[in-house]
């Protein structure tokens, strides 16, 4: 596997709505940007040789640094599958859609439900949202929440990018009631 | 103080790159580049521009000095990792240049990173007016050798939902060692370059 880049993002949020956040709720990602697997090798019929080449080591370097970076337990999670132009949006989602892959940072976090993920097509600099729900019950929705990603140079047309990413909390001043209370 | 709404930080967004490989090649000296960016309610919306700064300026950037060095070097691994710095602002459209030139541009700030980051360098800057979103590019040079080509770098910074028209992005960059693959000479090696002897140099 080639990794050109890792980058590492973190926000803290202090005060919401006009009023503190105590203590600061925080959201970090880290993503790794890797040459394509199936570069230059036309319509790949059968991605598993390259899944199985890179989705667990990718898995293995992504969650301990997201978790270093968040600092705190995760409670909400992610993913992220961003695909350089010359690319399928299937690659990415060959590397990220197997246990190979979530398995490391679900085993990290004692987290037991689907990732929740974004897979996208784009040029360098594409802005991105990565998708986070709670780690052990997908229907807690003071969890639902998401982070906004750019990264100016990357995924060049052959690469991908490849992300993590983790919450400490769930959204900062969250105050809807649970989707148990609510009636048909 | 900062329980005063016009001086609290909204939010701190820290970002970093390592680069593993640049056009097929590790670097030489693996560096990581970094920027912690504030987000600040701007205190002189509805101000003049004849109106004297001072008074929040003093209460407002030694905060944000502290802070933000302290995310840098929390996250780079020391004061000593850090070998080049640069810093930023980003106004919202309510504001003037000048408000973010007041935040980073005086000792208040500049002398104070410089303190923290045990640098001795003038720190290198940009600044610009934006909507929430808006990328800026963060020029970094060595904290305590300005003219030092290896380290001429730079980042981009964004914050996603800032500044707002009323608020002000300020930025702190750091890189913790050179450009990725440095080659093109320092002022030891340079030939001397004027007009009227170019020619002797172009072949």
């Amino acid at each position: 596997m080639s990794i050109r880049k890792i980058v590492t993002v973190t926000e803290d949020v202090l005060t919401e709505g006009g009023r503190e956040v105590s203590p600061a709720a925080r959201v970090a990602v880290v993503a790794a940007i890797i040459k394509n697997p199936w570069t230059g090798q036309g319509f790949v019929e059968n991605l598993s040789e390259g899944i199985d080449a890179n989705a667990s080591d990718l898995g293995a370097l992504l969650a301990p640094r997201v978790l270093e970076a968040l600092g705190a337990p995760a409670e909400a999670y992610g993913k992220a599958a961003i695909v350089g132009l010359n690319g399928e949006i299937e690659h990415g989602s060959g590397l990220i859609h197997t246990l190979a892959f979530g398995n490391h940072f679900r085993d990290a976090a004692n987290a037991t439900t689907l990732l929740p993920a974004v897979e996208k097509r784009g040029p360098a600099g594409v802005i991105f949202d990565i998708p986070l729900k709670h780690i052990t019950d997908a229907t807690i929705r003071s969890h639902h929440q998401s982070i906004e990603v750019r990264i100016n140079d990357a995924p060049h047309a052959d690469e991908i990018v490849i992300a993590l990413a983790a919450a400490a909390q769930g959204r900062p001043q969250q105050r809807l009631a649970a989707f148990s209370t609510e009636k048909n | 103080m900062m329980n005063d709404q016009r001086f609290g930080i909204r939010k701190i967004v820290y970002y970093s790159e390592e680069i593993l490989v640049e056009n097929g090649l590790a670097p030489a000296v693996p560096a990581v580049r970094a920027t912690a960016a504030a987000v600040v309610t701007n205190p002189w919306v509805d101000g003049q521009p004849t109106d004297d700064l001072s008074e929040e300026v003093v209460q407002l950037a030694p905060v944000l000095a502290r802070k933000l060095t302290d995310v840098l070097a929390e996250n780079l691994g020391g004061v000593e990792a850090i070998q080049a710095f640069g810093k930023a602002a980003i106004v919202g459209t309510d504001g003037e240049i000048e408000h973010g030139a007041a935040l980073i541009h005086t000792p208040f700030f500049g002398n104070l990173v410089r303190e923290y980051f045990e640098g001795e360098s003038i720190i290198c800057f940009a600044d610009d007016r934006g909507d929430a979103g808006a990328s800026l590019v963060v020029p970094l040079w060595h904290k305590n050798a300005a003219a030092t080509r290896t380290h001429y770098q730079t980042i981009t910074t964004r914050v996603s939902d800032a500044p707002r028209p009323g608020e002000i992005v300020v930025v702190l960059g750091a890189s913790t060692g050179p450009r990725p693959h440095p080659r093109i000479g320092d002022r030891l090696t340079d030939p001397i370059v004027k007009a009227d002897t170019l020619g002797e140099l172009v072949s």
